[in-house]
C-alpha cells in the first residue's frame, strides 16, 4: 500500500493537468486580485470553487476512467491486492491535490493580496468537506458512466463550464439574470459557491446551500458506485 | 500431477453462450496451449481459471485452489499477463517492476529480472516510450515478480513483428526452464507449434481436441503434382500411401512416413514425366479444418 501510495503521487506529479489545476485558479485570482478592495469576500471564494471544480470535474473522472480503459484496474486485479486500494488511493490524492490548490490561494491571496481570511474555521471545513464531496461525486459519475479517458475527459469539460456560469464563477451572482441565478443555487458548485462566500462574509452558511451539497454528494455517488464497471 | 483441472466449466452473457462444457488440466511444467480463431472463448477460459470471472457452472482448482473462494491465495502464486492492458504511460520500468513486486508475499529481486529480460538499459524509461516488444518483456517480468508456480499469458505476441515474436518465444521457454507451469493462449499456429506441449484447440465454447502439436497434426501428408502424358498410374500399392485422387491430369496423393519418396520412385520406374510437384506437410490449420469442418480464420 505504501509503495503504491508513492508510485501514484509520482504519476499525479508528472500527469500536466495536476498542475493547471493548481496554477488556472491562482492566475485568476492574481490577475483580478490587483482590482479588489482590501478585505475583499468574493474573489478568494471564486478562486477556491474554480479549483475544487477543475480537480473534481477534469482530474478525477480523467484519471479513472483512462485507469479502467487501459487495464490497469484489471490487471491489479489479478494480484494479490485489490484493485479498490487504487482507486481509494487516487481519491486520497485527488482530495490533498485539492486542499493543496486551495491552501495555496488561501496563502497568496491572504498575504500578498491583503484579502480577507474567514474566522469561522470550523465553518469553512464544513463547507469545504460538502463541496469537495458533492463536486467529487459528480467526477466519479463521470469516471463510471464514460467508457473511456477521452471521454470522461470531454465530458468534465463540457459540463464544468455551465456549471461555473450557474455557480456565478464566470460572471458575478448579482448581474445574472434572476432566474438562472435561482436555478444556479440548486447546483453543486452554485451551492458551494453561496456557502463560501457566506463564510467568508462572517456569517454561518445557509442551510439550503449546506443540504443542495449534501444531497448531491449522497445521491450522485450512490449512483456512481452502482453504475462502477471495473473493466 | 496436475496443477490445473478445469471440469465442464460454462458461462453465458445474455443469449451468448461463450463457454459450453468446458475441461481440461494442465501438468505441472508443461507449456499448455489454449488454441482457436477469435472469439471462441479462449480469453474467457483463462480469465475464469485465474478467478478473474466467475463461472456459472463448472469447477476451476489451480494448484488446489478455488479462483473465486481462495481467490487472494490462488493470487500470490500464479501470474498473469492480460490481452490488452497497458500501464500508465509516464510510470518507470523499475517502478512498475517495484511496485508490482510490493503486492506479493515473497517476490523476486526486480532488478534481477530487469537484467534477464533485457530492460536494465531502460530501467528509468518511462512505459510510453517503450518499444512494443519492450513492453512486452516488462508484462512477462511483471507476470514473474511474485515467484508464480503458473504463470498466464494471454496473445503475448499480438502486434509484434516477426524478430520480436520469435524472441518472445525464446523468452517464453525460458520460462519454462525456470520450472513455472505455462498456460499460452494463442491464435496463432506457428506460435502453437512451436512452444507447447500440448494444446487444447477450442471452438465456439467447446474443446473440439487436446493432444501434442504433433499428435494433431498426425503425420500424414500431401503430395500433389500434374501428369505430362495421359498415363494411367496405379499408386494404391506404394508403400505409405493412404489415399490417391485424380482429377484430368491433376493427381493428389496422401500418405504417411518416407512416401513421397516411394511415390517418385515409383514413377521414375514406369517412365511417367510429371510437372509441378509439391508436397505439403499438414499443419495445425489442417487438423483445425478437420476437427471442426471449417477454416481456422
Amino acid at each position: 500500500m505504501r509503495k503504491l501510495v508513492v508510485v501514484e503521487t509520482k504519476l499525479l506529479i508528472r500527469e500536466p493537468g495536476a498542475l493547471f489545476s493548481l496554477l488556472i485558479p491562482l492566475f485568476i485570482l492574481v490577475v483580478f486580485g490587483s482590482t479588489i478592495q482590501p478585505g475583499d469576500t468574493v474573489l478568494l471564494p471564486m478562486a477556491v470553487a474554480i479549483a475544487v471544480g477543475l480537480v473534481a470535474l477534469y482530474m478525477v473522472p480523467t484519471t479513472l476512467a483512462t485507469y479502467r480503459e487501459r487495464g490497469v484496474l484489471r490487471r491489479l486485479a489479478a494480484t494479490p491486492v485489490r484493485p479498490g486500494n487504487l482507486l481509494l488511493v487516487q481519491l486520497v490524492l485527488q482530495l490533498v491535490l485539492a486542499v493543496t490548490a486551495c491552501a495555496l490561494l488561501v496563502a497568496v491571496a491572504g498575504t500578498v493580496l491583503g484579502a480577507r481570511l474567514p474566522a469561522r474555521v470550523g465553518a469553512v471545513v464544513l463547507v469545504f468537506a460538502l463541496g469537495t464531496a458533492a463536486m467529487f461525486a459528480i467526477g466519479l459519475l463521470i469516471a463510471a458512466a464514460a467508457p473511456n479517458g477521452r471521454a470522461a475527459n470531454g465530458i468534465g469539460v463540457l459540463l464544468y463550464f455551465p456549471m461555473a456560469y450557474l455557480a456565478g464563477l464566470m460572471q458575478p451572482v448579482d448581474q445574472m439574470p434572476d432566474i438562472v441565478a435561482r436555478v444556479g443555487e440548486y447546483t453543486p458548485l452554485g451551492a458551494f459557491g453561496q456557502s463560501l462566500r457566506d463564510v467568508w462574509a462572517g456569517a454561518a452558511p445557509g442551510p439550503l446551500p449546506l443540504g443542495v451539497m449534501a444531497a448531491y454528494a449522497v445521491v450522485v455517488s450512490v449512483a456512481a458506485a452502482r453504475l462502477f464497471r471495473w473493466e | 500431477m496436475a496443477v490445473i483441472e478445469v471440469t465442464g466449466l460454462r458461462k453465458r452473457y445474455a443469449d451468448l453462450t461463450v463457454l459450453d462444457g468446458v475441461s481440461f488440466s494442465v501438468d505441472e511444467g508443461e507449456i499448455f496451449g489454449i488454441l482457436g480463431p477469435n472469439g471462441t472463448g479462449k480469453t474467457t477460459v483463462v480469465e475464469c481459471v485465474e478467478g478473474l470471472r466467475r463461472p456459472d457452472e463448472g469447477t476451476i482448482r489451480v494448484l488446489g485452489l478455488d479462483p473465486i473462494k481462495d481467490g487472494r491465495a490462488l493470487r500470490e502464486r500464479i501470474g498473469v499477463q492480460l490481452q490488452q492492458t497497458m500501464l500508465p504511460d509516464t510510470i518507470k520500468v523499475r517502478e512498475a517492476l517495484d511496485l508490482y513486486a510490493s503486492f506479493y508475499a515473497d517476490p523476486r529481486d526486480w532488478r534481477e529480472l530487469l537484467v534477464e529480460w533485457g530492460l536494465a538499459d531502460k530501467r528509468d524509461a518511462r512505459f510510453g516510450k517503450l518499444s512494443g516488444g519492450q513492453k512486452q518483456r516488462l508484462f512477462i517480468a511483471l507476470a514473474l515478480v511474485g515467484k508464480p508456480q503458473v504463470a498466464f499469458l494471454d496473445e503475448l505476441t499480438t502486434g509484434l513483428d516477426p524478430q520480436a515474436r520469435r524472441a518472445t518465444w525464446e523468452l517464453i521457454k525460458r520460462v519454462r526452464a525456470s520450472g513455472v507451469t505455462v498456460v499460452l493462449v494463442s491464435h496463432f499456429m506457428d506460435e502453437v507449434e512451436e512452444l507447447c506441449d500440448r494444446v487444447a484447440i477450442l471452438d465456439r465454447g467447446r474443446v473440439v481436441a487436446i493432444d501434442t502439436p504433433g499428435g494433431l497434426v498426425g503425420d500424414e501428408h500431401r503430395m500433389r503434382f500434374t501428369l505430362m502424358g495421359d498415363d494411367e498410374v496405379e499408386l494404391g500399392g506404394v508403400p505409405g500411401v493412404t489415399g490417391v485422387s485424380r482429377t484430368g491430369r491433376r493427381m493428389t496423393v496422401t500418405g504417411t512416413g518416407d512416401f513421397a519418396t516411394a511415390v517418385t520412385a515409383h514413377l521414375a520406374r514406369h517412365h511417367v514425366l510429371v510437372s509441378e510437384l509439391r508436397i505439403d506437410k499438414r499443419t495445425l490449420e489442417d487438423a483445425f479444418t478437420a476437427l471442426t469442418g471449417r477454416s481456422f480464420d
